[in-house]
């Protein structure tokens, strides 16, 4: 299996590399800013600029109308060359369960008011489903939706809402009555300086700490009818939608760590000497960069085969979930290999080696933990 | 114009292809609860409630697809033959 990008997609990897490099958090900055919790604002507004946020939006929203697999190609690329994949957490955040969403289901009144200001990257978008009690079994919400007139009034607390503290717009799920369960779901675009809506501090978390999480409450808070998204009680759909794309593609710039993971140990064990010899000699080292060679080779594939799918218009539930689960657990593997091969200089904080393996235990939980996307696969699979 | 043991036929056939492939039939009777029984999932449900829209060209609303008229292929049938005949006398 190999991945076989046009001359357009490779030219679009380089450029993020470049752009990466000369643009985003670099070590030691990327060591410091892990360690206070700083959201890289400048380097959010530049990703702006580069046109990130603009390329899967058509051109009539201000977009670029790029395809996935080259948005996937970019993001690749920033993750190779960024020391901040909390930035790049937000980025995806902000592309697949909140623009895209809107892009799918927003009435041309929403997405001409909304798209524009989100694909510049001038707002920030979040997406609010998770709550303290709807973890994985996230239709359990309890946040209500009531309908007074041409309005809805929303109470509930969300938690776990990656970029709310630096949120413009929040996509939202509430239900009409629990009792309708699924079908009483429905998603709300609720700006975030609506009265009534309360974002809790920058919490602190074991990995991803650059990219800002905070529970937001909702309390009285009135949301026109204009702001659904979606038809009433089809807020699953939205849902669904939004997670099949993050999962598919939440974890391309993982890929680009992999990447330059790879070539970090292979420096190391070339040119560190233990009992009269590079480390590479070894074949326990050198076994462990092999598997290392394995894992990004066989977890790019997967990555790009959900570009094609949805290039295609194609439903990639499978796919996506075979992606989330196989690429978040290569990555583990692969971060635990480097710090292994790394030895002492892996385990200190001030070598950026030990983030990765932080950053990369996140991705076995959000957006589906590993667990529910193997319940996700075998559905699939008639099990 | 469908009858109702058509409408039940179509429903029956839509469960057993789609939610509960290789069940026998004979486990699934009009009476079969597919909600609270755990048969129909979140998706499962929201499934069949487009299959019912796209079918019988009506639109369900929230409030119609709860548990009293949304659970069993008795219960789902007669709320399609309501809507149906709403949608005919407009």
């Amino acid at each position: 299996m190999t991945v076989d990008l046009t001359n357009d997609q490779e030219e679009l990897l380089r450029a993020a590399i470049k752009f990466g490099r000369a643009s985003l958090r670099q070590e030691p900055d990327a060591v410091r800013a892990d360690r206070d919790i700083l959201f890289d604002a400048e380097g959010w507004r530049k990703c702006g600029e580069f046109g990130l946020f603009k390329m899967p939006v058509p051109e009539e929203y201000g977009g670029l109308g790029l395809g996935l697999p080259e948005v996937l190609a970019v993001m690749e690329g920033l993750g190779y060359a960024s020391a901040d994949q909390g930035l790049l957490f937000s980025a995806n955040a902000h592309l697949w369960t909140n623009t895209i969403p809107i892009l799918t289901f927003g009435t041309d009144a929403q997405k001409s008011k909304y798209l524009p200001p989100l694909s510049s990257g001038e707002w920030v978008g979040a997406n609010a489903s998770t709550e303290p009690e709807a973890g994985s079994d996230v239709f359990a919400m309890r946040t209500r939706a009531e309908r007074r007139g041409d309005r809805y009034v929303l109470n509930g607390a969300k938690t776990f809402v990656t970029n709310a503290p630096v949120s413009d717009l929040i996509v939202t799920y509430a239900t009409l009555d629990p009792a309708l369960g699924a079908t009483g779901i429905t998603a709300f675009l609720v700006e975030r300086n609506t009265p009534g809506v309360n974002v809790g501090p920058h919490a602190s978390k074991m990995g991803l700490r650059t990219s800002p999480l905070a529970d937001v409450t909702f309390h009285d808070c009135e949301i026109p009818v204009e702001q659904r998204l979606g038809r009433e009680g089809r807020g699953v759909q939205v849902f669904e939608c939004a997670m099949e794309w993050e999962r598919g593609c939440i974890l391309a710039n993982c890929l680009g760590v992999m990447r330059r993971q790879l070539e970090q140990v292979i420096r190391h064990a070339q040119s560190r000497q233990q009992f009269g010899k590079p480390i590479g000699k070894y074949q326990s080292i050198a076994n462990r960069i092999v598997d290392m060679k394995l894992r990004l080779e066989t977890c790019r594939p997967l990555i790009y085969r959900i570009g094609q799918l949805k290039q295609l218009g194609r439903n990639a539930e499978l796919e996506s979930a075979l992606a989330k689960l196989y690429v978040s657990e290569c990555y583990v593997k692969s971060s635990l290999d480097a710090i292994q091969i790394f030895g002492g200089y892996g385990y200190m904080t001030e070598q950026g080696v030990e983030r990765d393996l932080r950053d990369a235990i996140g991705g076995t939980l959000y957006s589906g933990t590993s667990e529910i996307q193997r319940n996700i696969i075998a559905k699939r699979l008639g099990l | 114009m469908r009858d109702n043991g058509t409408i039940k036929q179509d429903l029956r056939n839509y469960i057993l292809s789609e939610v509960l492939p290789g069940e026998s039939p004979a486990n699934l009777k009009d009476n079969t609860p597919l909600r609270t029984s755990g048969v129909l999932d979140s998706m499962g449900l929201l499934g069949l409630v487009s299959f019912v829209e796209e079918q019988y060209s009506i639109e369900l609303e929230a409030h119609e697809t709860g548990i009293d008229n949304f659970d069993t292929i008795d219960s789902i049938a007669s709320l399609i033959e309501t809507k149906i005949a709403g949608r005919d006398k407009a």
